[in-house]
């Protein structure tokens, strides 16, 4: 809310108070200072002036000389840059001394030799509106000498931003008050209560017929206006604070807004066609507000209506054709009380805002509702005549939003932290805000609240109010410890870290990507796994990139990989650790911690030593996942599962414990995000490999005698899984077999070396007892019974 | 046979210097020291020496052999040191080393870990809940009134099955009270949180926020005060200065926001706005209250603060990042920064 100051110092003694005082004072209130605009200049050094001459500056182009009449009798000489102007115009001219708003200090001195006496002022540099193009120029009739902060006010607008909870700080009264109370300066004005006589409305004056949204509705008759452009002070004062001016009448209206809080709204009483009808608008109802706009209404919304039509949307805006224009003579001010509630409903539903639903949303003071009417009474007769109604008519009755609150002094101390607060200067605080203290015994006191202070209800709001007031300064830090056990969540995160670590230790880097992707990007990249992983869309999405949570966080890294790609990186080696959406069947839906990789390209960046490097392959890949803590002394299991749009698709399990998937995504979508290699994907459950890494490690003692190793080639069909004979080896009993590992692996596609539909497997079997140095002979039987054991129950021959 | 051993001395020495490698050295030593060698060979002749001249010539032939000896193994010394310089030669330490593996932690983890590390030291442990979420725990709960702006489709996704996505990680508050056995809830909730804002240089809808929740008996704003001064001079250095401003949340009374001032080079020290706290609204006590049926957050009994802050915004300000979509779009040249 923009806020004038020197609006606000006709309501309360600032003098003495600087700008900055001012915004601490606010922001240590609870006010947001958003910004602030200095207007004019206060200063008795800046006068009008009216050029009397202007010759060429002898040494440079593109100044002038001028001499100026500064209303002292003598002329003065100003060396001047600027071209927008003529000799007999009348300019403002800063004389030495001036200080101006961008910190600028006037002084006597030389302009290329040239003496100088001061400078004529834009617009800009007298903090009056951004035009820079060039000298300010004044009224012609304004007089030589005069002070132009006589001419321009100078004023300082504040930028506000009031919480939703202070609704009564909504206006420069309710600014003002409270200021007063924090600074301890008296108000200058207070809002007499109304003495207009009023009357109960009847029926066909005024009919409310949803009491629940508007309890109390007034309204007075005023005749014989003269509806016209405001005087000077009023449209400069609604400029300040950045309104326009429209006419007289609609001008105090806002006016009073401003001023009080309080909004009112002037119907054109010629264009009613009776009294006024506070309902509820019938469904298919439609209105043309002041902005033009047309909107349709439900029955939920409420409307101020004649007997033929919906007049105006209650609490948010006036309707184009009852609003008062150049030929109104007799109009009908509305002051009135909307609940909050109601007015929220509707100002969202129809996406229309204004400074009246502003303020009926947050909450005005039902109490002001007549005060307000009167003020702006008294302004229209002053501003533009007539003759006003002896009565306010008022339908309802003004609702009591506040009541009596007791304050506990006790927990007040406990719950801000300081025992030394006195009961008095928290009772002064009270005081200051406008609480009258009813009763009070002990450490218990009840407290009368301010109609306007909607939200002080509890106990606890009366120790925010000291809180606040006394500043966090007052209170002392406490640093006292609590010992606190560690939660799974905590050991999950720690895994997760751990993870982490591992990860960037092997040179790969960590991606956070958007949780919220399109389905397109979804289905896309995801291709027939989108019907294993099913996504959970919004019901409202902000726009199409962002229609669902993601069931997977690969989509993350494809996209993650085609920006690193267009950046010309080779070697992408991505990892991401994060919550994954997953619905499930009988609706409802599943969180889940995955971490997710991404690796392509070469296995080493290219450098002076290495211009080629291997091209890592799912084999890398599989290296890094059997290598991730929670995998220790375990085997990782790989067990393909073809899946149409991707290539070398699998499971992948820790023993019976599946983890995840792995696969290679398929070349066109790679060559669709320009990829030069191949791109190799997997996602795990954090949460399974993790039960991986629970307790601690123990440890294996370690062999002291020496193994023997034998190596055997195997003959086998290409199509046999290499795991199929490690499962082979892993199954034997024979206790001196203590490890296999293929070294080789070989096959011929022209079936010249050895047939095209078989492969040769070389493994390494080592054999060792903890006990003893083997004897050659001794393994040599063990190794003879393995091979004739494999061959017999696989389909393998030893080469 | 005196003269003989000095000549072989003299021949020896001579043939040495002109030997160039450790091949021809060995060779060398072979030829003299060697068990067929010539020092031996004339060692052998010894017992045929006549005893009186016996000590003077075993001296010289141990003098002979100590200096060849000796001699040797300066020689080797020699040309290994002159092999070892040879073996570097050519090679420019100025050229680039070979790429490493270096791989890093997104900032946002970074700052979020040194952010749990210090609240850890503190004696709070972590907890977390669903992003998908009731507006009970969402709203209701945090005594968000049910027309409050934050609840409409405007700002806050939304679910065809009513539910939405947290719009702040306040709801893992509500989760853990609701849940816990007994006091202190002493918790830090980290996590992503959601709002329905067009993604610009300061903007996304999703982000990233940490949350703390300190309930006991008596738990005051002193508590909260000494914390968040604890916390920031930590992350920021011990020289921060933290102000609180007054300010207004529902589920919070009194609220404030808090303030540090960063000084940067060149630039006016500034305040920065970075968190919100306050102590937990009794209202929300009687929430927890309402559904837990018993009386462990009794309202009139227990305390406790709350405090949140975003924690791509604190990136940012530590690491002067300009524009937050850097945080999502994961250009490793942004990543190998930090």
């Amino acid at each position: 809310m923009k806020t004038s100051l020197s609006w606000l110092k006709t309501h309360l003694d600032l003098s003495g108070t600087t700008v900055d005082k001012m915004r601490n004072l606010l922001t240590f209130a609870g006010i947001e200072v958003e910004g602030i605009e200095v207007l004019g200049v206060d200063s008795d050094k800046i006068v009008v002036a009216q050029i009397l001459e202007s010759v060429p500056h002898p040494k440079a182009d593109r100044l002038s000389v001028c001499q100026v009449d500064d209303g002292s009798g003598t002329p003065r000489q100003i060396v001047c840059g600027a071209k927008n102007y003529k000799v007999g115009d009348k300019i403002p001219l800063a004389l030495p001394g001036a200080s101006l708003p961008g910190g600028i200090e006037i002084k006597e001195g030389k302009l290329r030799d040239v003496e100088s006496n001061g400078m004529m002022c834009s617009g800009r540099e007298l903090g009056i509106g951004d035009d820079h193009g060039g000298l300010l120029i004044l009224d012609p009739s304004l007089p030589v000498g005069k002070l132009f902060r006589d001419v321009v006010q100078p004023d300082v607008i504040f930028d506000l931003e009031i919480t939703p909870n202070r609704s009564d700080l909504l206006s420069h009264a309710g600014l003002a008050r409270e200021l007063a109370a924090l600074t301890g300066n008296a108000l200058i004005k207070t809002t007499a209560s109304a003495t207009t006589k009023i009357t109960k409305a009847a029926a066909n004056q005024v009919l409310l017929s949803a009491p629940e949204s508007c309890p109390l509705y007034t309204v007075r008759t005023i005749k014989n206006v003269r509806v016209a452009p405001s005087p000077e002070w009023l449209q400069s004062r609604l400029q300040s604070v950045g309104l326009r001016p429209i006419n007289n009448i609609v001008d105090i209206t806002n006016f009073v807004l401003m001023e009080m809080g309080q909004p009112l709204h002037a119907f054109d009483a010629e264009k009613l066609q009776s009294g006024i009808v506070v309902r509820h608008a019938m469904a298919d109802e439609t209105i043309i507000a002041l902005d033009e706009a047309t909107y349709a209404l439900t029955t939920d919304d409420l409307v101020i209506a004649d007997t033929t039509q919906a007049l105006a949307i209650a609490g948010v805006m006036g309707g184009s054709t009852s609003g008062v224009t150049d030929t109104t003579t007799t109009i009908l001010l509305e002051s009135a009380y909307f609940t909050p509630s109601h007015v929220r409903r509707t100002a969202r539903r129809l996406i229309l805002s204004s400074d009246s639903s502003y303020r009926f949303e947050r909450g005005v003071d039902p109490q002001q509702v007549l005060n307000a009417s009167e003020l702006a009474t008294k302004l229209i007769l002053e501003i533009a005549g007539g003759e006003a109604a002896d009565e306010v008519i008022v339908a309802g009755t003004a609702p009591v939003l506040v009541q009596d609150v007791e304050f506990d002094e006790v927990r007040a101390r406990k719950l801000i932290g300081n025992p030394d607060l006195s009961s008095a200067e928290m009772h002064g605080v009270l005081s200051s805000l406008g609480l009258k203290k009813i009763s009070s015994s002990d450490d218990k006191s009840l407290w009368h609240i301010p109609s306007h202070r909607l939200d002080l209800q509890r106990s606890v709001d009366l120790v925010e109010e000291i809180a606040r007031v006394i500043g966090l300064e007052r209170i002392p830090s406490r640093t006292t410890g609590v010992f606190t056990p560690s939660q799974s969540t905590d050991r999950a995160y720690d895994f997760a870290m751990n993870l982490r670590h591992a990860m960037v230790h092997r040179g790969w880097f960590e991606a956070q990507t958007l949780r919220l992707i399109s389905t397109a990007q979804l289905s896309h990249v995801l291709g027939q796994r989108v019907t294993i992983e099913k996504a959970i869309a919004l019901k409202n999405p902000l726009s199409e990139d962002h229609t669902v949570l993601r069931p997977s966080i690969v989509p993350g890294l494809i996209a993650t990989a085609a920006l690193n790609i267009r950046q010309g990186l080779q070697k992408l080696c991505f990892f991401e650790i994060g919550r994954v959406f997953l619905s499930i069947p009988n609706g409802g839906s599943r969180e889940e911690e995955r971490i997710a990789f991404l690796l392509s390209g070469p296995a080493i960046n290219s450098s002076w030593h290495q211009k080629e490097s291997p091209v890592m392959d799912v084999f890398h890949l599989r290296g890094i996942l059997e290598s991730l803590p929670g995998m220790a002394g375990q085997t990782l299991e790989i067990t393909p599962k073809p899946l149409e749009d991707w290539l070398l698709s699998a499971e992948v399990k820790r023993g019976s414990k599946t983890l995840g998937w792995i696969a290679q995504v398929a070349p066109a979508r790679a060559r669709e995000i320009n990829a030069r290699h191949p791109i190799y994907v997997a996602e795990l459950t954090l949460n399974a490999l993790q039960q991986g890494a629970q307790g601690l490690a123990k440890f294996t003692e370690l062999q002291r005698f020496p193994s023997i190793t034998r190596d055997v080639a195997l003959e086998v069909p290409t199509d046999l899984p290499s795991s199929k004979i490690a499962a082979f080896f892993t199954a034997q009993k024979e206790p001196l077999l203590t490890d296999a590992v293929v070294f080789d692996v070989y096959s011929d596609p022209t079936g010249q070396k050895l047939s095209s539909d078989k492969k040769s497997v070389a493994w390494s079997l080592t054999y060792r007892a903890s006990d003893r140095t083997l004897e050659t002979n001794e393994v040599e039987v063990v190794h003879q019974r393995v091979l004739k054991a494999l061959v017999g129950s696989l389909p393998a021959t030893i080469r | 046979m005196l003269t003989q051993l000095d000549l072989l001395q003299t021949e020896g020495l001579a043939a040495l210097s002109s030997i160039i490698d450790e091949a021809g050295l060995e060779s060398f030593r072979v030829a003299y020291l060697g068990k067929k060698g010539s020092v031996t060979t004339i060692a052998a002749g010894m017992r045929d020496v006549p005893p009186d001249l016996k000590p003077a010539v075993g001296a010289k032939l141990n003098e002979v052999r100590t200096t060849l000896t000796v001699s040797i193994e300066e020689k080797l010394l020699g040309l290994q040191s002159a092999k070892d310089a040879e073996s570097v030669t050519g090679i420019d330490v100025t050229l680039p080393g070979r790429p490493s593996t270096s791989g890093a932690l997104h900032p946002l983890t970074r700052i979020r870990d040194r952010a749990i590390q210090t609240l850890r030291r503190m004696g709070f442990a972590l907890a977390d809940g669903p992003e998908i979420e009731t507006e009970w725990h969402c709203f209701d709960a945090l005594n968000t009134p049910a027309d409050h702006p934050a609840r409409n489709e405007k700002d806050t996704f939304y679910l065809p099955d009513g539910r939405l996505l947290r719009t702040h990680t306040s709801s893992v508050q509500v989760r853990t009270m609701e849940s816990v056995k007994s006091l202190p809830v002493r918790i830090i909730a980290p996590g992503a949180a959601y709002r329905r804002d067009e993604i610009d240089a300061t903007h996304l809808s999703v982000f990233n926020q940490l949350e703390c929740l300190y309930v006991d008996r008596d738990v005051s704003l002193a508590d909260l005060k000494g914390t968040l001064e604890y916390f920031f001079q930590e992350m920021l250095g011990a020289q921060t200065q933290v102000r609180f401003r007054p300010h207004f949340f529902p589920f919070t009374e009194p609220s404030f926001e808090i303030d540090v001032k960063l000084e940067a080079k060149g630039q006016e020290a500034r305040w920065i706005e970075i968190a919100g706290c306050g102590m937990v609204d009794p209202a929300v006590f009687q929430a927890i209250s309402q559904q837990r049926g018993d009386a462990l957050f009794n309202p009139d009994e227990v305390t406790g603060f709350a405090f949140g802050m975003g924690i791509d915004r604190l990136a940012m300000i530590l690491h002067s990042i300009t524009d937050i979509r850097h945080l999502i779009e994961n250009d490793v040249r942004f990543l190998g920064q930090f």
